[in-house]
């Protein structure tokens, strides 16, 4: 079949899914979608279905609807970058920029580490559940499959290095219905083939040991015990940290508007701080990844947004002893998602969710109140069908909730290869789901790309262990007595919920990272995480990075741009009064 | 240290049991305070209403907390700020922490739990939308204007009715904010009725009833919230739904007491008061520990608070143990919502506080069985503290429940 017949066939296609007419046009088998539908879902859905014919390496959708709001960079604001070199530029510090920052660190590179936030890990990273996936559940032969079995096995040195904490709970997965208890010893085979080590098959008996309570048609079960739990943001900090005791420059604040080409090649990167000039800049940008790859012309894919909202309940409700894979405690039906579950943290909360809802704002973050309603009817009616005897629960159990977008293409497999088009430029797209598990993984692959075309040798300064931080919390009693003598501002307790202490919060904001809002110190030692919410620390908090980043009490944000705390000065009319 | 007390929390509460511990003979009282200056949360109240019946005057929070602290210092009682009481161990050593003497033990005879309470956060509301920032406790809100002299926001809604958010809606009035409206989800207000006149009605501040917030909009800053009425089983009736633009979102929706010290020392719990059991002494399940004020249960008064804290203060100077023979159930019967103390064993007298659970806007009338005693009380409000004393010489020879309930007349 040629070109203009598939396009024909995909039109066509799209005509019967959605009942409308789109323009569909093929260029080295990446399928371009142009036109205008009625709705954001028949967007969706058209992508999806154009993303269904195996010729089609990606989908580019450019579809309109009403109420489509334009994508515009944001200006260039200052120049303190301008001129700066770097061997090599990355774009974006979630985990896999974070990653590849701290792999290239073991190298002889002069590297920059660009992120638009003013933290580290606050996008798809921070908002995802934190679990280390067996390899199991993907799709065997996908580069979503490989990277996430080899990142999955790279976790623990990792851990080890970088002072993060990794808790490897393993996965029950549990046969419901006879078919599948039957069936279930072909999985031990199928799991060693994904490369999940040790895969065990157990039989009612041994079910009944590790999980007392079962519903009466659970036969069988195995057990994957590679799946682990990690803070994600916690393990993005620990990596750039570590990146930049080994050398790298982090920028954050720090948005890429355009990158400069000359004869085929990436020659500079312009930021909205001034243009850096280098000869290699990665694309990891998540959510704008297909945008970054626009402004090098070489747009082969298109992100489309797909929001999971995640309930988190209280430390006392604990239904479950294990981690448990079960088709009925699924919080999703999306076929392009794992399907959620009842996931533990790192902390010990259970989480329900997420949900897989595509949206057209990249940056949309919010929970709907019929999700919540959904997830708790969703995990009551799983659970019925898998623990019986467990009470169901009710909204009284929960004690926050979150959601954020998930990044991937219509292909919806990684991507993770140099440009076709632009010499010195290296796509990483469509990284959802197992993304944080491939993310050490992904970073190696960057190395072997990079070290393709140019010659990098390695440093004999790097130091793969990262500085260490000691927390009041974690300390016994002994410990901290002596701790606290030798540096008194650990004594002097501000988050009490979360017994974070004043020394713990200084530390942070002097570390390898310039953080200087309330989230980012909320998101490293939980303060204002805890019962009270923030109740009675906030304004300590804010009076600490005041006084130690030396700005002002009222520019002290929460998190973005425009997320100040305060508004002005009470009493503001008595002086404009008596001053002016 | 045989005739010592030491009182956690420099709140009202612990201000009070520390000087009446003091006051009935104890010769070393400790007060462990984890702000930089004793008065707890009367600090930053600085609207009048305190001390009508402590003090017989008109006095604001900070007024009312002076006095208490020089009573304190004229009695030579001691105090540690800026100290965070950790963990309290089995044999009533209290384990803190300060900046100048980093990890302290503290051992004495009595223990007065004193903590107070905090304000209920938004997690547990199920509020859709996102997280931005301009969403605070009423109480966080009143610091940052009272006490840091920085205002919140210009366009204020207030979620809840509870005192602390109606003493907030006046004072956001008064440095220049708009307070758009406070929002209540039940069908009468959680505050007292005389804030929702002084401070609601007096400016013209709209008070809705039966409604509540489904949605909070704004990705860095608040920007605006969806309002909806609720039904009979509190939710949001479908079609009601409006968007209302704000940049402040004031959440006034009740307070905890503070008992994770108590939970872990092993003081028992009440579901109903989510603080300590006590008995008319104050005293807790464990001997020599006694709690008071708002760690304890709710109240709406500061003058409340520091009658429970001279019990308890007055009770932990007393060396001498005097382990009841005889203690009573003390049960809510009828139309009680909550109540407090919850045992009665005999030592003392006998002051009883209640809330109702039904408004009753007539003369009502509280009943104590099996005691011949009936209180009248002008009405029985569940957002208004009702307080009984019964002698002890009432109470001699009890033996079996007292069971209170409260009558419509």
């Amino acid at each position: 079949m040629n070109d203009s017949n598939l396009s024909r066939e995909i039109r066509s296609e799209i005509k019967h899914t959605i009942g409308e007419d789109v323009d569909v046009s093929l260029n080295d088998a990446i399928a371009t979608l142009k036109g205008y539908v009625s709705t954001y879902e028949h967007v969706v859905e058209a992508g999806f279905t154009a993303a269904k014919f195996h010729r089609v390496f990606e989908v580019v959708n450019d579809l309109d609807y009403p109420g489509k709001t334009p994508f515009v960079p944001l200006p260039e604001q200052s120049d303190e970058l301008q001129g700066m070199h770097f061997d090599v530029v990355i774009g974006g510090a979630g985990v896999v920029g974070g990653a590849i920052a701290r792999a290239l660190s073991r190298y002889n590179l002069r590297v920059a580490l660009l992120e638009a936030r003013d933290d580290v890990g606050t996008m798809q990273t921070g908002h995802c559940n934190g679990l280390i996936h067996p390899a199991l559940p993907t799709k065997y032969g996908t580069l979503k499959w490989e990277m996430g079995y080899k990142g999955n096995e790279m976790y623990t040195k990792l851990s080890e290095e970088l002072g993060f904490e990794l808790k490897r709970i393993g996965t029950l997965v549990l046969t419901e219905t006879l078919r599948e208890a039957i069936l279930s010893p072909v999985v031990i085979p199928m799991a060693r083939r994904h490369r999940d080590p040790t895969p065990i098959l157990l039989s009612r008996k041994e079910l009944d040991k590790l999980e007392p309570g079962l519903a009466p048609n659970i036969r069988r079960g195995i057990l994957l015990r590679n799946t682990g739990v990690v803070s994600p943001f916690e393990v993005t900090v620990a990596l750039v940290e570590n990146a930049i005791e080994n050398g790298v420059s982090l920028f954050l604040g720090t948005s890429v508007i355009g990158l400069f080409i000359e004869d085929g090649a990436i020659r500079g990167v312009r930021t909205t701080r001034g243009t850096l000039s280098t000869g290699l800049f990665i694309n990891v940008s998540g959510l704008y990844s297909d945008i970054i790859a626009g402004f090098a012309n070489d747009r082969f894919f298109t992100i489309h947004p797909r929001l999971g909202e995640t309930l988190i309940f209280d430390k006392l409700y604990q239904p479950v002893n294990n981690f448990i894979g079960a088709s009925s405690l699924k919080t999703n039906d999306n076929p392009h998602s794992k399907g959620g579950g009842l996931i533990p943290t790192i902390d010990g909360n259970l989480q329900a969710g997420p949900t897989a809802v595509e949206v057209p704002d990249r940056e949309d973050v919010s929970v709907s109140g019929d999700s919540v309603k959904m997830l708790i009817e969703r995990i009551n009616e799983g659970l019925s069908m898998i623990k019986p005897q467990e009470p169901p629960i009710d909204k009284s159990k929960i004690i926050t909730y979150f959601a954020g977008c998930r990044a991937p293409t219509y292909k919806e497999d990684f991507i993770i290869e140099p440009s076709k088009k632009v010499k010195g430029l290296i796509h990483i797209a469509g990284i959802q789901s197992p993304g944080l598990t491939a993310a050490p993984a992904i970073a190696e692959r960057v190395v072997e790309i990079i070290r393709d075309s140019y010659k990098i040798e390695e440093k004999e300064s790097f130091n793969p262990y990262r500085r260490k931080v000691k927390v009041v919390r974690s300390m016994d009693n002994a410990e901290r007595r002596e701790f606290v003598k030798e540096h008194p501002l650990y004594g002097h307790i501000i988050c009490r919920c979360e017994e974070v202490s004043e020394g713990d919060i200084v530390d942070i904001l002097h570390g390898p990272i310039d953080i200087r809002t309330i989230d980012s110190v909320k998101r490293r030692l939980r303060a204002g995480m805890g019962r009270c919410q923030g109740g009675f620390c906030l304004t300590r908090v804010m009076e600490i990075i005041s006084r130690e980043k030396g700005i002002p009490f009222e520019e002290v944000r929460k998190n973005g741009p425009g997320s100040f705390i305060v508004k002005e000065k009470t009493k503001e009319g008595y002086e404009a009064l008596y001053h002016h | 240290m045989e005739n010592s007390v030491t009182v956690i929390g420099g709140g009202p509460a612990g201000l009070v049991a520390a000087i009446q511990a003091k006051q009935s003979g104890a010769e070393r009282v400790t007060i462990i305070e984890r702000e930089e200056e004793l008065g707890g949360i009367l600090k930053q109240c600085i609207h009048n209403g305190f001390g009508l019946k402590l003090f017989k005057e008109d006095l604001t929070g900070p007024e009312y907390a002076e006095r208490l602290i020089d009573e304190v210092n004229a009695l030579g009682i001691e105090y540690m700020l800026d100290t965070m009481a950790l963990h309290i161990t089995g044999d009533k050593e209290v384990l803190a922490t300060n900046k100048k003497l980093g990890l302290i033990s503290i051992k004495s005879h009595s223990i007065v739990l004193a903590m107070g309470c905090r304000e209920r956060p938004r997690g547990n509301l199920i509020i859709g939308g996102t997280r931005p920032a301009g969403i605070f406790t009423a109480g966080t809100a009143q610091r940052l204007i009272n006490i840091e002299g920085y205002l919140p926001g210009k366009r204020v809604v207030i979620l809840g009715s509870g005192d602390i958010g109606l003493i907030m809606a006046r004072r956001l009035t008064l440095e220049g904010a708009e307070v758009l409206g406070v929002y209540e989800i039940m069908d009468h207000p959680g505050g007292l009725t005389r804030n929702i006149v002084q401070c609601l009605n007096d400016f013209s501040i709209p008070l809705y009833l039966k409604h509540t917030i489904t949605e909070i909009h704004g990705n860095d800053r608040v920007e605006g919230v969806a309002i909806a009425e609720v039904d009979a089983s509190l939710e949001p009736v479908k079609g009601t739904e409006r968007f209302l633009p704000c940049d402040t979102l004031l959440l006034s929706v009740g307070l905890i007491p503070e008992n994770e010290l108590s939970k872990a020392f092993g003081v028992e719990i009440s579901d109903l008061t989510k603080g300590p059991f006590v008995d008319e002494t104050m005293e807790t399940n464990i001997p020599n520990v006694y709690s008071c004020g708002n760690v304890s249960v709710v109240f709406d008064l500061a003058d409340y608070v520091a009658e429970t804290a001279m019990i308890a203060g007055k009770y932990a100077s007393d060396l001498v143990d005097k382990p009841s023979e005889n203690t009573v159930r003390i049960i809510g019967g009828e139309n009680i919502g909550v109540f407090y103390p919850q045992r009665y064993s005999g030592r003392g007298d006998l002051v009883l506080f209640l809330r109702s659970k039904k408004w009753i806007e007539n003369s009502a009338t509280i009943v104590v069985e099996p005691l011949d005693m009936n209180f009248r009380v002008p009405y029985a409000r569940p957002n208004e503290m009702t307080r009984i004393k019964i002698p002890l010489d009432k109470l001699k020879g009890i033996s079996g429940d007292l069971r209170v309930s409260i009558k419509e007349v």
